[in-house]
């Protein structure tokens, strides 16, 4: 996912007190994060065929465990793991912090580190090559790829995936997360949205050439690696900086195989492949992030697989996609950012952006200080202006703290006009199409809408009529308040 | 165990109207190569015809139809079939039918 936020510049790293350099590979990321009980290793034999994704599912769903399949059948030597970061907890030691650091502080620190790119260094080989296949040798059933839902159209090796593409006419390099199913041995098919920036590089420049696109999909790297493939960023910004500042370490990079594209050099698995300009296959349905399998299907790409490169004993990283997967908590947070530093590119006098990862990046909560109607109606224009993936967005007075979905709640249920408060634009061409509640025509039209709801008092209303809310912080006196804390606090409360 | 196929498809009428089409399967053979997915050219028939692969149909959004089918591959397509990325496949299906 992608969005315009403001330009970084490169800069060193610079660890905040408490943060320390990400872990440096998966490996060291599981082992980080079953210390703090959040990695379950099964060492009894489990299905490819949907029981390994079911058990990862439901771990997303009660906000469980990471897993590490060790025996896996018909694939003896390899290994899966299901959903590295679906919870705060494991995002938060993805970026080497206190497995227990809040969202907040999450929001605050993932700010910080996007303001600090380092630059990535190349080496020579690296664990991606301990074993090589060469494309004529390339056999892709050879991989324990899941069957991630039933009724999905495939078999999904691309979930929890860095894919790497460049642009025909110049050098900027793109990484994002995209999924790719297996079609045969030898063939992929995927769903990069037209517009993503994957989509955009294929028709914008290989198509009209007449060639096809080289990528690479990268499997199993360090987490911020893959943390800045999912995250909204520039359009033509570079990612592998990102991850850099996100891990405040430098990323090792190394040359694929059959092309000059760069990739992790920690990675697990490397499937480097070319995109057909000229052929399509089969592709999807696939059980999606907004959690419905809903997206319109028949309109993707199709990839030949040039060379597959892997660690030993290898581990295929897997996202039980759906609600509360593992992007859900970085397009939470990159998404967030990126809505709150265009709105004050906009000029609106914004306090906080949060959306909630439960909501599929459906719903954001806007803080203004400056409330009002036209607030709240150019708030929605604003967020939805290119490409519309929020459809609806809460916008509060900044005295509601926005992590807070009660206090959220308790806005929006009592301050939204029933009538006044709703303020819907609608758009076509840039409406998600994986968003459930459009019908089939406007998901394949990329039509849509998204509203604001104004939860905030209206700007003409005089200060002294606008009503005082019954809680101890704004109902009562500051010595009361003081009086009532300290009682609090002598009663063990 | 007789063969098993899945399709996916916008209208199951159209494919189940006696005719000749083209259709992308996933075989559905248990083992290491389950839901490899080939092109044909087949006849589709509910109720399933005795001796046939059985096929099970499916929406856009994988919905499995309750009855099974049965298909008669009469020749295999092309494993990925020409048009530029992105177009509408089953409109690429379509033009791959005999006329």
């Amino acid at each position: 996912m992608e969005q315009r936020v403001a330009k970084r510049k490169p800069g060193r790293s610079k660890l905040k007190q408490g943060g320390k350099a990400a872990p440096k590979d998966l490996r060291t990321f599981l082992a980080a994060i079953e210390r703090t009980r959040d990695l379950i290793q099964v060492k009894d034999k489990v299905d490819w065929d949907e029981e390994l994704a079911g058990l990862g599912r439901i771990s997303c769903e009660r906000n469980g465990p990471a897993f590490l399949f060790n025996a896996v059948k018909d694939y003896p030597g390899w290994r899966v793991c299901a959903n590295p970061v679906a919870t705060w907890r494991r995002y938060a030691v993805a970026l080497g912090l206190p497995a227990d650091t809040s969202v907040r502080d999450l929001y605050e620190m993932y700010a910080e580190r996007e303001q600090q790119a380092i630059k990535p260094v190349t080496v020579k080989g690296g664990p991606c090559k301990e074993v090589v296949i060469p494309g004529d040798k390339v056999d892709l059933f050879d991989l324990p790829v899941p069957m991630v839902h039933e009724g999905d159209g495939g078999r999904y090796l691309g979930t929890w995936d860095l894919v790497v593409s460049k642009d025909a006419d110049s050098n900027w390099v793109n990484w994002g997360t995209y999924r790719f199913m297996v079609h045969n041995e030898r063939l992929l098919t995927g769903y990069p949205r037209p517009n993503s920036h994957l989509g955009k590089m294929l028709l914008d420049g290989y198509v009209p050439k007449g060639r096809p696109m080289p990528i690479a999909i990268v499997i199993g790297a360090d987490m911020p690696s893959h943390l800045a493939a999912t995250a909204t960023f520039i359009l033509g910004g570079n990612e592998a900086e990102l991850a850099g500042g996100l891990g405040q370490r430098p990323v090792e990079l190394t040359r694929c195989e059959t092309s000059n594209l760069l990739v992790p050099a920690s990675a697990e698995i490397v499937v480097e492949a070319e995109v057909f300009h000229d052929r399509v296959a089969q592709e999807g349905p696939y059980g999606e992030y907004p959690g419905y399998r809903s997206g319109e299907m028949g309109n993707a790409l199709c990839a030949r697989v040039t060379a597959i490169t892997h660690r030993k004993d290898p581990i295929l990283t897997l996202d039980t996609t759906g609600f509360m997967d593992s992007s859900a908590c970085n397009t939470s947070i990159s998404g967030a950012i990126a809505i709150k530093r265009r709105l004050q590119r906009h000029g609106i006098s914004v306090g906080d952006v949060y959306i909630p990862p439960e909501s599929g990046v459906h719903l954001a909560i806007v803080s203004v200080k400056k409330s009002g109607a036209d607030v709240a109606r150019q708030v929605v224009e604003i967020i939805t202006a290119r490409r519309a993936l929020i459809s609806k967005v809460i916008v509060v007075d900044d005295d509601v703290d926005v992590f807070n979905m009660a206090a959220v709640i308790h806005a929006f249920s009592t301050k939204c006009h029933p009538v006044r408060g709703y303020h819907p634009v609608e758009y076509t061409g840039r409406a998600n199409a994986l968003t459930p509640a459009y019908s089939l025509e406007e998901r394949v039209a990329r039509k849509g809408a998204s509203v604001a709801f104004d939860s905030t008092w209206p700007a003409d209303w005089p200060k002294e009529d606008i009503p005082v809310r019954a809680t101890l912080d704004a109902m009562y006196s500051p010595q009361v308040q003081k009086k009532v804390l300290a009682r609090w606090k002598k009663l063990g409360l | 165990m007789a063969k098993e196929y899945e399709t996916f498809v916008r209208d199951s009428a159209q494919i189940l109207s006696g005719r000749e089409v083209a259709l992308a399967l996933r075989d559905l053979t248990p083992g290491k190569k389950k839901y490899r997915g080939i092109n044909v050219r087949a006849v589709v028939s509910r109720p399933p015809k005795k001796g046939e692969p059985t096929l099970w149909i499916r929406s856009v959004v994988g919905v499995k139809e309750s009855r099974p089918a049965s298909v008669h591959i009469v020749e295999e397509l092309p494993e990925a079939l020409m048009a530029t990325p992105y177009t509408d496949f089953f409109e690429v299906l379509k033009k791959a039918e005999r006329p």
